[in-house]
Formats: structure tokens, sequence, C-alpha cells
């Protein structure tokens, strides 16, 4: 399991702006500002040190922003920090036909009632979050029966599996995140459907099909805007593209862009502040 | 009813970068909030702010659902774009790096001023230029 470093600075006084500020000279994950410290988080191999972080707060001193301080570090191992969270997962009905749900829910199914089993622990995708929704309500209206499928960017690959049990033969879900490889692999065991649904660790530019009829993204604009011709390159003429966790002020930009690659905008959902986009590849 | 609320929780992340590792995963994990989601809605709204550091504070509900509000960058980060520097001297007294003018530094002592725990703009800008100077800047006139 991935380890991090975590610096725990305290200072008199304690100006969480100033101090904090000047740390971002150095490469850090990210600060947690608590009460009287600041929590400075870098990964275990990176070359920050505690040396590192004195040299700056004794410039700080020199300049009289302080009159004190202390650094104290400590080693975090990386685990399942949403466990509390997941106590509180409800079983979601995504719309008549998809309902998803976690293991230690019960569920009484209606006939022709798709149900999903998520357990997410630390990736994307409870069908909880609007954009989640509003690819499973879009993925509902798209005739998926012995299809190929790609999920990119596919956190719990819920979005896979809901894509093979709406009909699809074959579904490769493919994240960046090592998270996502075993959770995927627990989810895809948990709903029946290993044999069907391949998941890869690792970028688009590892998927070596070409010829997907559906594939479905998940992400955020500049990682799409970035995914864009790596995505044409695998989705056949006629193949049916879902983008999704965009933003409404994102719509023009990505339509623009993907029609560059042959992508025509065929239909758009919201909910709330969020929008998922349907294309057509020509 | 208004929710209630049970605590707040004050992070810096690089815009467009938050994900469940620390400091997201442990700050927002012993709280009950779901980390996944804090990550998806701070990457799509900061997505356009190009990697600035995003202080981000998060109102967690007696229900475990959360609202955030992001903040400007830290006054340290303004200056480093202001003086267009990636990073601060190594030997801030003896190797000047940068320049930032007297101007640059009351605007940004100005911005911050809510943040900064200043008694006046004055206040406020011996902070901003002591940090502008203790990062191998000169300040100027």
């Amino acid at each position: 399991m991935k380890k991090y470093k975590e610096f725990l600075i305290t200072a008199d006084p304690f100006n969480e702006e100033i101090l904090s500020g000047l740390l971002w000279q150095l490469d850090l994950n990210g600060i947690s500002e608590e009460v009287n410290c600041l929590k400075v988080f870098v990964e275990s191999e990176s070359a920050v040190s505690i040396n590192d972080i004195s040299k700056i707060l004794d410039s700080a001193l020199y300049e009289k922003l302080l009159r004190s301080f202390n650094i104290e570090e400590n080693i975090v191992e990386n685990k399942n920090w949403n466990e509390e969270w997941e106590k509180s997962i409800n079983v979601i009905e995504v719309s008549d036909r998809i309902v998803i749900k976690p293991t230690f829910r019960e569920y009484e199914n209606k006939p022709e009632q798709i149900v999903i089993t998520i357990d997410p622990k630390m990736s994307f995708g409870t069908g909880e979050h609007q954009t989640t929704k509003l690819v499973l309500t879009m993925l509902e209206d798209i005739d998926l029966q012995n299809k190929k499928v790609l999920d990119v960017g596919s956190g719990t690959g819920v979005l896979a599996i809901a894509a093979i049990k709406l009909g699809a033969s074959y579904a490769v879900a493919v994240d960046n995140d090592e998270w996502c490889l075993d959770n995927a692999h627990e989810n895809c065991q948990l709903n029946n459907c290993t044999d069907e649904v391949e998941v890869l660790l690792g970028e688009i530019t590892d998927v070596e099909i070409k010829d997907f009829e559906v594939v479905l993204a998940n992400i955020q604009k500049n990682v799409l805007l970035s995914l864009k011709s790596e995505i044409a390159a695998r989705i056949k003429t006629n193949g049916i593209l879902i983008l999704s966790g965009l933003l409404e002020n994102d719509e023009e930009e990505i339509v623009r862009e993907y029609s560059i690659f042959g992508f025509t905008k065929l239909h758009l959902e919201k909910m709330d502040d969020w929008i998922a986009i349907k294309f057509e590849k020509l | 009813m208004a929710k209630k609320i049970t605590g707040y929780i004050k992070l810096q992340i690089p815009a467009g970068k938050a994900n469940p590792s620390p400091p997201v995963g442990p700050a927002l994990g012993q709280k009950g909030v779901n980390i996944m989601e804090f990550c998806k809605q701070f990457n799509a709204r900061t997505s356009d702010k190009g990697g600035l550091i995003i202080p981000v504070v998060i109102t967690v509900f007696s229900d475990k659902s959360f609202t955030f509000i992001t903040k400007t960058p830290p006054a340290a980060v303004l200056l480093k774009r202001a003086a267009k520097v990636e990073k601060g001297s190594a030997e801030p007294n003896r190797n000047k790096v940068a320049k930032v003018s007297k101007k640059q530094v009351k605007e940004i002592a100005e911005l911050k001023m809510p943040d900064l725990n200043a008694f006046d703009v004055e206040h406020a800008m011996n902070m901003v230029a002591g940090t502008a100077r203790s990062m191998g800047f000169t300040v100027e006139d």
C-alpha cells in the first residue's frame, strides 16, 4: 500500500495563510489546515524532507513572520478512507429499470428490474452521483445487444457492468487509479460478469481494440479534452459516445473539440449543474 | 429545516487534482463524507484554474452531505504568479530571484485581507512583503 510523509507543523504566531503559501514552494500533494497546526503531505518517495521545510520556515523567522516553529514527521499508510461513508450507502433506484445497491443492503427487485451490486471503497461510481445517473439513463436508451463497450475512467466498473446487464456482449473498463483495478474486479465478481468485463489498469492508449460500438467516459472536462483523439481512434463509424462529469459551462468547448474528430452531438441530459452529452461518430 | 452543521474541513490542493489519497482521504473520511464525490466536484469546478493552489473550505452536515467554497490562493502563491517564477530562492537572503512592485504587494494584501488576520491594509502589506522577501523576492517602489 502506498505511503505518505505527513509533516505536522506548528508555529507562533500560527498564520496558516502565510505558512501554507510559503510551503507551496515545495512539490506537495496537499495541505490540511487543522485548528493549531498544518498537516503537509507528500508521497513517501518524494525528495521533500523535514530540512526543506525547516529552511523555508527559517526564512520566515528571519523576516519576522514567525517567532518559532516546530515540525514533526510521521508516515501515513494509504487505506480505504471511505469506510465510514460506505456504511451510509443506501439502495439507489437510478430509474424504473436500474437499481444499484451495496452488498450489505437487501433489495427485493421487481420483474424486468436490473439490480447491480457495487461496493465502492475508494473508487468513483456508486450510482448516487448525478454524473453516473446521467450515463446510466442514457445507456438504457441505446440498443446494446451484442455490442462492445469501452468505459474510460471506469472507477467501480459500474457503467461497464450496467452495459453488460443491458445486453452488451463485452466491455473493457480502463482506469489509471490502482484502487480501481481490485475494486472493479470485486464488483464484476459480485455481478457475475467477470467473463464479459475486462478490467485494465492503465491509460486508454493501453486499450488495443479499435472497434467499440459504444464508448463511455465519466471524468472531467480537461481530461476528456485530452482524450478526444484516443477515443476517436477506438470507436466505430456510427458508434455512440457518452461523455459525463461535465458542468453546463463545459458544453460548448467539448462539442466544438469533439466535432473536429467526427463526433456529432445527438442529445444532452442535465441533472442539477451536471450534464452528459451523447454523440455519434460519423 | 436547515441541516445541522457537524464540522468544517480546510484543505489546500492543486486545482483539478483532488484525489482520495492524503490530505483529502483522511480529512473527509473521518467525517464520513463521500471522498470520491468531493473529488469529482472539486476537479470539475477548478479544472480551468491551471494547477493553481486552491484553498477549499468544506462544510459537513449531520447527514454526511457537504458543500464547499473555494478561496483565492495563498499570498505566497499569488506573489510567485505576480513575479512570474515557479519557485522562491533556496537562499533568500543572498540570492534574489525575482522582483515584485509595491503596487502588486498592495493588491495581494487587499485581496487576502480576510485570510491574513491583519489589523489593517498596512499590516497586511507588511506580511505580504515579508513573505515576498522570505522567498528571495525584492519589493520595489
